[in-house]
């Protein structure tokens, strides 16, 4: 915000909150009452975090904070302080190539209007990570705790299952490099 | 799990990249995209607003000088600051910008302050005092229309509606708290004397919140004389009249910008948060205001229509159709906002996919203390079809007909007229039923007890009525195409349908094809984004257009190289001749143009053509039509419904993009399987209960049925460019009905209401045993 809130002149308590948002560090000092999505969207300008509900159910908020998805509309951004975050931004490599759930979420058309998919996306990055080739009970699971208003989700338990079909063959292409 | 079925395979070449995936997808996959709510301006003010804690009451004072005096706050907008502002609506001007004289819902807005942030207006509105005097309110449709119910207009708010066809007629105010009532009547009233059964049902239908993930929101830059909004809207230009209407300045004074839309689902039509941030735009010296809605005030703002139906048909002893009369009353909840077309659709869509001799409906948009109700996908037609298909399965109950077969024989032929007047059905509706019934086994199912499956349709008019469509195609000296028109993109798939359009009839990769950015200033109009109206209308302006630039492109090219201009062709930027000789056109261009080079340019403009013996106005487009088949389990002791299989089925005439298909029907479906089962806004006594998110249940990928399917048809008769049809609204329609009669084919169950709780399903199978004789019916 470009203009100090008349509050301000009273005792606005703040923090410094330093940590790794998608591999490089950051440091801001912000109110004691903002939350991770107030800090990433509006003091580090990473507007692929989507702000809906805002009351931890929906799930577009989604980002990862220590490889755990976390809803960042309802964690407060002193929470992060030391952690390492990651959101969409940080998904595709430096030159562009779209990582394997960005790639997957393409193909099989796990989006329609888009306003889910940056939480989906880090959903499917997080549940990956613990369980490289998930069955689709376990993909249904954790497709569970996001919204999408769109699609009528079979499209997008098939993007999560591209996706660790694509990362498989990544990593297989690394072992035999 | 999806398939493809051409039962009538069109012989044309499949559409350039139909295969791929859509043309926003990595915009989309990287946070790239940009939304209304991303959009920010220097110096940008923020708006919130005072809403109504009473259903009903007059205002007799508001004191907001605490709050205008407060450190940060640029405006205050109360009924003083809207004196010669016009209200808007629909056809029913009804809704001022804030609260005039009285509130007519919880949640009406009665004040908004524009601050330096969020949290300095939300402390000014906590500083305006208003001085309320409670009214009756009344929330109950037929309760409302009693003489003795409070008039919640006590004045009549100004009104224009359609002529009308052959058949049907319109008017408001046609009874106490009525905005609106459509009527529509074909055939002889003596078709009921041949009639050997009359059967009269009555049907409740729920109402749900459009739930789109994007709330309302705009950034409006506005000064007495110039308008410039960037909104969250489905139809710039419709708002950009509405804009100038309401605030009494030329078309040409009002710009609004339209980014991606985060979802809308017919939610963002018409004013919301644009006229409240404009206005505190003009108070704060023109400063940039930002309203953006919490989901708690989204569902305050708009919502489905809720629905009592009552049908009467009447059929001949061999199961014939003959006669069909319908009373729907939607509840149109405070305001008129789009209550009089739904009022219209609804109406006009009681016959459903069937035959009859003599229609007669009446549907009135009633007036209540409660949130208003607008467009909502499947527009009167997911009601409609509620209530028809309902009906049809519980006359084959008491007749005795199998639900399936008593539909083949009563369902339209292709190419047979729907009413006297109208576009004849153009698909094969029998076939549709079939292909859903055989994806789930109905026909050679073996019965298991608790187990029942169903089948239903759904069909409604598409494409919008009177919708000049306009399009307008750039080509750049090397190729690189612009696609410029109003189509807004809000998760359908439109812009990257439109541009594989353009790719396909310039014979480019539709990567090369940009879809430009939507103002009013500079996009061709177009009269909005809705009624599944964007392939089948606005395809014909785009294909028109680029088509045109091609003809310019040949023309040019055969000059220069003096060829024959029949002999040489389009491909990939390159002229080619009848001998296979190729000729790029970068080079040529700059030969001819010099300089820079040039930009060929066309446009290309749609509009179907009006009768007076069209009931609408206009014979339709097309014809949407959902087909569904599901499977239950019933649990007889808790009444809970496990959805083991649903299928959808759409019929896209010709695909333009197999995912965007797909996507249409199976998101239509799901929305159709939650007003089936559990999502409703609830009340008590007019307070609305589940008005937020963590107690708004809408469906998960835990409530999708492991056996889910879409099969998407290209029968190949749509009216649209290459054979194609509209999408996306299709598929809700028959889901409800489908579960419904699963439910009653497994249980006996014959439920008239929405949603099919557990209770009311444990209530309708006790009922069923009643109805059958059963011992425990008293139990």
């Amino acid at each position: 915000m470009s203009l100090e809130s008349p509050e301000s002149n009273e005792e606005t308590l703040t923090h410094n909150v330093e940590f790794e948002l998608n591999g490089s560090p950051e440091r801001h000092c912000v109110p004691t009452s903002a939350t991770v999505l107030d800090l990433l969207r509006n003091s580090c300008g990473k507007q692929g975090v989507r702000a809906s509900c805002e009351r931890s159910v929906c799930g577009a908020c989604t980002v990862l904070v220590d490889d755990l998805p976390v809803a960042a509309c309802s964690t407060f951004a002193f929470d992060v302080d030391g952690a390492r975050v990651e959101t969409v931004e940080g998904l595709a490599a430096q030159d562009g190539t779209l990582s394997a759930q960005q790639q997957a979420f393409r193909e099989c058309g796990g989006f329609q209007c888009g306003f889910c998919t940056s939480g989906m996306l880090m959903l499917t990055t997080a549940l990956l990570r613990q369980n490289p080739q998930p069955e689709r009970e376990q993909i249904r699971e954790w497709v569970s705790s996001n919204t999408c208003r769109c699609t009528g989700y079979e499209m997008i338990l098939e993007s999560v299952e591209r996706a660790a079909e694509l990362a498989g063959a990544k990593q297989q292409d690394q072992v035999s490099e | 799990m999806t398939g493809f079925v051409n039962p009538r395979t069109p012989d044309d070449e499949p559409i350039v990249g139909r295969d791929r995936p859509r043309l926003d997808s990595t915009m989309k996959v990287t946070g790239r995209a940009v939304y209304t709510v991303d959009i920010e301006k220097p110096g940008m003010l923020h708006a919130k607003v005072l809403r109504s804690p009473y259903a009903h009451a007059r205002i007799l004072s508001i004191d907001a000088s605490a709050a205008r005096s407060l450190a940060g706050v640029t405006a205050v907008v109360t009924r003083e600051e809207i004196i010669g502002l016009h209200s808007y609506g629909t056809y029913v001007k009804d809704q001022p910008i804030v609260a005039t004289e009285s509130v007519r819902y919880v949640g009406d807005v009665v004040a908004a302050v524009a601050a330096v942030d969020e949290r300095t207006a939300f402390a000014a509105l906590d500083l305006i005092r208003v001085e309320y005097e409670q009214l009756p309110a009344v929330f109950d449709v037929r309760a409302a229309m009693e003489p003795s119910a409070p008039a919640i207009f006590p004045d009549q708010p100004f009104a224009a509606y359609p002529e009308y066809g052959d058949g049907a007629s319109g008017a408001a105010h046609t009874a106490h708290n009525v905005s609106y009532e459509f009527r529509y009547e074909t055939g002889e009233e003596s078709v009921w004397a041949d009639c050997d059964y009359i059967f009269e049902d009555t049907f409740t239908f729920s109402r749900m919140n459009h739930m789109h993930l994007e709330p309302f929101a705009t950034v409006a830059e506005a000064t007495a004389n110039e308008i410039e909004v960037w909104t969250s809207t489905q139809s710039p230009f419709p708002m950009r009249k509405e804009l100038a209407r309401v605030f009494g300045l030329p078309e040409n004074d009002i710009r609004v910008n339209v980014p991606l839309l985060g979802g809308g689902f017919g939610a963002k039509n018409g004013p919301k948060t644009e006229a409240i941030a404009i206005r505190l735009s003009q108070l704060s010296a023109g400063r940039p205001v930002r309203y953006c809605m919490s989901t708690e005030e989204v569902f305050l703002t708009l919502s489905q229509h809720d629905a009592i139906l009552t049908v009467k048909s009447g059929l001949k002893a061999d199961g014939e159709f003959m006669a069909r009369q319908s009373r729907v009353l939607l509840n149109g909840g405070a305001y008129a906002d789009a209550s009089p077309l739904v009022a219209e659709k609804a109406g006009y869509r009681m016959p459903g996919a069937y035959r009859w001799k003599r229609i007669d409906s009446v549907c009135q948009a009633v007036i209540t203390n409660s949130v208003p109700a607008g467009a909502y996908r499947g527009f009167g037609a997911t009601q409609a079809t509620w209530a028809s298909e309902r009906q049809v399965d519980l006359i084959a109950e008491r007749l005795g007909f199998d639900p399936l077969e008593l539909r083949l024989k009563n369902t339209k032929e292709l190419g047979e007229e729907f009413v006297p007047g109208e576009t004849p059905i153009d698909s094969d509706l029998k076939h549709g039923l079939i292909l859903v019934a055989d994806a789930i086994g109905y026909r050679d199912r073996t019965r298991l007890s608790n187990r029942g499956m169903g089948v239903a349709i759904g069909i409604k008019d598409g494409g919008g009525v009177n919708k000049p469509a306009q399009a307008r195609v750039k080509v750049t000296t090397n190729g690189d195409v612009f696609l410029n028109c109003a189509l807004v993109e809000m998760g359908q798939g439109g812009h990257s349908a439109l541009c594989q359009i353009v790719a396909e009839t310039l014979g480019c990769d539709p990567k090369r094809v940009r879809y430009a950015a939507i103002d009013t200033d500079n996009t061709p109009f177009d009269q909005g984004t809705n009624a599944s109206s964007g392939i089948a209308v606005m395809g014909h302006a785009v294909r028109q257009a680029a088509e045109r630039v091609k003809c310019s492109v040949l023309d040019t090219a055969a000059e220069h190289l003096m060829l024959d201009r029949q002999s040489i062709r389009l491909d990939d930027w390159t002229i080619v001749d009848a001998e296979g000789t190729t000729y790029e056109l970068p080079p040529l261009i700059m030969e001819r143009f010099g300089g820079t080079g040039f930009e060929f340019t066309a446009d290309g403009y749609y509009k179907a053509r009006s009768a007076s013996s069209a009931p609408l106005e206009a014979p339709c487009i097309f014809w949407e039509i959902g087909w569904a088949a599901a499977e239950v389990e019933v649990d007889p002791e808790t009444g809970r419904v496990e959805l083991l299989q649903l299928v959808v089925s759409g019929d896209a005439g010709k695909v333009v993009n197999k995912l965007g298909c797909r996507g249409q029907d199976e998101g239509a479906a799901v929305f159709g399987l939650a007003q089936a089962l559990f999502e409703e806004l609830r009340y008590d006594d007019g307070e609305l209960l589940n008005g937020e998110a963590l107690l708004y249940r809408v469906p998960l990928a835990e409530d999708i049925p492991r056996r889910f399917s879409s099969i998407t048809q290209e029968q190949g008769h749509g009216a649209g460019p290459f054979g194609t049809k509209g999408m996306g609204e299709g598929g809700m329609l028959p889901i409800a009905p489908a579960i419904a009669q699963a439910i009653a084919d497994a249980t006996g169950a014959q439920l008239t209401s929405l949603p099919m709780t557990p209770e009311r399903v444990y209530n309708g199978i006790r009922a069923a045993r009643v109805r059958h004789g059963g011992a425990d019916g008293n139990a």
